[in-house]
């Protein structure tokens, strides 16, 4: 039956009255039930899937038996120290501490870059070190972003640290609102 | 009014060709761009970083912990990983005389994959449970904040006595944006113990600030 249908319409016969029906032969498909499957498909993927791949980055701690030697060789000099303190405030002081906490400054993680690259640009590479300290009320984030800071700034030293109780009572000072150590200046 | 009928008749037939070809594109962009989401039964938002290094996905040990300060542990489905899984229950079970019995072992093996918490004296019953009782079950959390019970290092010291000390080839510790700090001191202080000292932390992608040593240097490197 189909040859017999195709051979007249091949064969040129294009203007007789009886071919013509049958060339004219709707050959339109509906798509709108494919439409709808290819949209319950993509619904399907972008419920099941994640679109971040999650990236590794690469921690190396210190063996803790042989810290006292290394925290030795730390230059006062070189020593830029970051606190982090709750709700993503952050601290830092340069060299050591002094007694009084005027050289504590209190910062926040925009400008904390800044004051990292004005250090490394002011000190021998090989003197610098990066002391990290978080308090209990800071965060895993917290942390992680100030390691990712020494990836930026290219730090090649740098170590967390558990704070000091005199450093801890800064902080609490200055969330606390009372005086800021730095309000001085 | 002859004109009035051409126009209510003309033909209302869409073309959805075009149509279809948007969708099956889209469907295959998200086909191959995305992947699916791990089987995890705890809910982690990771921190970012510039890192761009991808995670490996074969012979993974994972500690994870959330923002409440739970600590699971996880091995990936791959052979390799769910032998070492295998060998810390059967290590776990010895050291802790907990007695457990194959099936338990084998529970423990399909529920590492989407991570265990429990202290280890909870682990037998926990270990009873069907599929469906584990994703229901809240769990604990391995117990880490003291540090005269840190059970975290239980579960290392019968992973490394089963493999024979040698550590796992990927270490990865997954972490939620909110947890405290302390949680994951002692999560570290746990593996330090163990000798365990290199670590991959799971994070997000972020572009690298440009003007920073880092772009710089990877520009040059370019």
């Amino acid at each position: 039956m189909g040859a017999d249908v195709s051979a007249p319409d091949s064969g040129g016969g294009k203007k007789g009255p009886g071919v013509k029906k049958q060339a004219r032969k709707d050959t339109k498909v509906d798509m709108t039930p494919m439409v709808d499957l290819g949209f319950l498909l993509i619904t399907f993927f972008v419920f099941t899937t994640t679109m971040s791949t999650p990236k590794a980055f690469k921690l190396n701690v210190p063996d803790d038996s042989a810290k006292d030697e290394e925290k030795n060789e730390a230059k006062a000099s070189g020593a830029f120290t970051v606190l982090l303190g709750k709700q993503d405030h952050v601290y830092y002081y340069e060299g050591q501490l002094l007694p009084d906490g005027s050289n504590f400054k209190s910062s926040n993680f925009k400008a904390i870059r800044n004051e990292i690259l004005k250090k490394k640009a002011n000190t021998p590479e090989k003197d610098l070190v990066v002391i990290i300290k978080p308090n209990e009320e800071s965060n895993y984030k917290n942390v992680v972003d100030m390691l990712d800071e020494m990836q930026i700034a290219v730090i090649k030293k740098y170590a967390i640290v558990d704070i000091s109780e005199g450093e801890n009572a800064l902080i609490k000072i200055t969330e606390g609102g009372s005086v800021p150590p730095s309000g001085g200046k | 009014m002859s004109k009035l009928n051409k126009i209510a008749k003309k033909s209302t037939w869409v073309d959805m060709t075009a149509f279809v070809d948007v969708a099956f594109l889209i469907l295959s962009f998200f086909m191959l761009a995305t992947k699916f989401k791990p089987p995890e039964v705890i809910k982690i938002e990771n921190p970012k970083s510039v890192s761009s290094e991808n995670q490996p996905d074969k012979d993974v040990f994972k500690v994870s912990f959330d923002a409440q300060g739970r600590v699971f542990v996880s091995f990936s489905s791959d052979p390799e990983g769910k032998e070492k899984a295998q060998g810390l229950a059967q290590q776990l079970s010895k050291q802790k005389g907990l007695n457990l019995s194959n099936a338990q072992i084998a529970n423990f093996v399909r529920f590492s994959v989407g991570g265990i918490g429990v202290p280890v004296t909870q682990l037998p019953s926990f270990l009873n449970f069907s599929e469906g009782e584990y994703k229901q079950f809240p769990q604990p959390g391995i117990p880490v904040q003291d540090s005269t019970n840190n059970q975290l290092n239980d579960y290392l010291n019968a992973l490394l006595t089963s493999t024979g000390g040698r550590k796992p080839t990927n270490v990865m510790l997954n972490g939620d944006n909110g947890t405290k700090y302390p949680y994951f001191k002692n999560v570290l202080a746990a593996f330090k113990k163990n000798g365990i000292f290199s670590f991959k932390l799971i994070t997000s992608l972020e572009g690298v600030p440009s003007g920073t040593p880092l772009y710089k240097q990877q520009n040059e490197r370019k």
